[in-house]
């Protein structure tokens, strides 16, 4: 569904993506790995098109969409939940959600049922049904991730791309917003999840990339990066 | 002398209300390009000169329309030409060189088709004042309060309602994760400078049966309008509303008791003190922001 081949891109003269390439296949989960600075969040910016890649190429659903504006990519089906959920502080939880089917209400994608979604998010993530007329910026970092996933969802998108999830929040949060993602798994959403916390990520995935300044050193089935050595004492907080 | 008072604060509630509305325009580029317009003053003089050269054909209230879509259009034309570039480069002032040049141009452009003389604008309405307890109001100062009004009520409600408005606010709010809504940010920008420029040509032709029309019009109007979005606060629409009849009215009081020489002076004051003391204005508001 999504494919990322030799992918570079940076900021200004920094590289920091050398030669990325992933493939999340239809209904997986894939998530990307690794420490601080290693280029997780730059390859999800490079894929939806926040920041042009100098070079590779980003296919969805077989289209090439390298360097494509964000709006075009979001037009053809890609969602991204982006770092530091980015939500529209001064709308209501309802407009936020309403402008996540933005390319759906004008028709640039198939239309469905908006609001009936709206409704159906507001079941996932009780929290929002109760603030649904509150301006997003009063809400707590918890409820602004869960309404920036939300968002995203809104979307029906062929692809979804969720960044760090999970940061900022405390421990029974984290809890919820894994949970959440698995039952979205279980709808069968295409996902590349990037996380720092590594062990719980690679518990939810079907496949798994390891990132390290800038290139993929190791990848694999979920469960047998779980058990490489190398990955434990790098991310898992396994002892040596 | 309290009948004197009355009449100079009723008479500068109109005025106040043209800069309120341009200054609204400022604000509605400000909003979602952090840019302006420095040629503000020249987008009311431009429209309220082509709304003079059509009302001779169609009379006041079908020039509206033309003057309207005229003023979108032109705001339009300037942010083609003078602000995508520099968003694009993100360019700390070239923008603001670029509005004023083409500002200047079509000043001189005005000057060459419709001449450098005030213009007697018909008004569409009887120019008899109308006695209001003992205060003489003209029927179209009445009409400047309205139409200012409902301007800026009907942006506001495009903002809150449409799907549309809601995508302009998105891009206020954070550019990059409305693109990633699919929102084509930088139309949205296009747009609001054509809105902004539409204020503009609509307070040109709302304000032109009061004062007369020319193309030396637009320079002070635009500079006081922009001391009123800056005393008002470059987020607020009460703020613009509330600034702008403090001006207005400290004008007039000024140029009654003190001396109409110095009718500029208590405005240029304020602004100088809301900078020093209050620099996101009387009413602006530090946004909401989480991390």
């Amino acid at each position: 569904m999504l494919k990322i081949e030799k992918l570079v891109a940076g900021y200004g003269k920094v590289r920091v993506l050398q030669e990325v390439s992933i493939t999340v296949p239809k209904g997986q989960l894939v998530t990307l790995i690794g420490s601080n600075g290693a280029g997780k969040t730059t390859t999800l910016r490079a894929i939806s098109g926040m920041l042009k890649p100098e070079s590779g190429t980003v296919m969805l659903a077989g289209a090439d969409i390298t360097g494509m504006p964000s709006h075009e990519i979001a037009k053809r089906g890609l969602a991204h939940s982006p770092e530091g959920r980015r939500v529209f502080s001064t709308l209501s939880v309802a407009d936020n959600l309403e402008l996540g089917a933005f390319t759906r209400a004008i028709g640039a994608r198939p239309r469905g049922e908006i609001r009936q979604d709206r409704e159906r998010m507001y079941e996932m993530f009780p929290r929002l049904a109760e603030r649904r007329a509150q301006f997003a910026g009063t809400l707590s970092g918890g409820e602004q991730q869960m309404l920036a996933m939300a968002r995203a969802l809104m979307l029906n998108p062929e692809v979804l791309l969720l960044d760090e999830p999970s940061m900022g929040l405390a421990p029974l949060l984290v809890e919820e917003v894994f949970a959440t993602i698995a039952r979205l798994k279980e709808r069968r959403v295409t996902m590349l999840l990037v996380e720092q916390f590594a062990a719980a990520a690679l518990d939810v995935a079907d496949y798994g990339y390891v990132l390290e300044n800038g290139r993929v050193t190791v990848s694999g089935e979920a469960a047998k990066l779980r058990g490489d050595p190398a990955v434990r004492a790098a991310y898992l907080g396994a002892a040596h | 002398m309290l009948q004197i008072l009355a009449q100079l604060i009723v008479s500068g509630i109109s005025v106040g209300m043209i800069y309120a509305v341009i200054a609204f325009g400022y604000q509605l580029t400000f909003a979602t390009s952090k840019t302006l317009n420095f040629g503000q003053g020249e987008a009311l003089m431009l429209g309220s000169l082509v709304g003079w050269t059509v009302v001779a054909y169609t009379g006041y209230w079908l020039m509206l329309p033309v003057v309207l879509a005229f003023g979108l259009v032109q705001g339009a034309v300037v942010e083609r030409l003078g602000v995508r570039q520099a968003i694009k480069t993100k360019s700390e002032s070239g923008w603001i060189m670029a509005t004023i040049a083409l500002g200047i141009i079509f000043r001189n452009l005005a000057e060459n088709i419709w001449g450098r003389d005030a213009l007697k604008f018909p008004s569409p309405l009887p120019e008899t004042p109308i006695a209001l307890g003992g205060v003489r109001v003209l029927p179209m100062e009445i009409a400047i309060v309205v139409g200012a009004i409902a301007m800026m009520a009907a942006v506001e409600l495009f903002n809150r309602r449409s799907i549309y408005g809601k995508a302009v606010v998105a891009t206020a709010n954070d550019r990059d994760a409305a693109g990633l809504m699919g929102i084509n940010t930088g139309r949205v920008i296009t747009f609001s400078y054509a809105l902004s420029s539409l204020a503009a040509a609509f307070a040109g032709v709302l304000i032109a049966p009061v004062t007369s029309t020319g193309a030396a019009m637009g320079g002070a109007l635009g500079l006081k309008a922009f001391a009123v979005a800056i005393i008002g606060g470059l987020s607020s629409g009460v703020g613009v509303v509330v600034g702008g009849v403090i001006l207005g009215i400290t004008e007039n009081l000024t140029g009654y008791y003190i001396s109409t020489g110095y009718k500029d002076v208590p405005g240029l004051v304020l602004l100088l003190l809301v900078l020093s003391f209050r620099p996101a204005g009387l009413f602006g508001r530090a946004t909401i922001k989480k991390v």
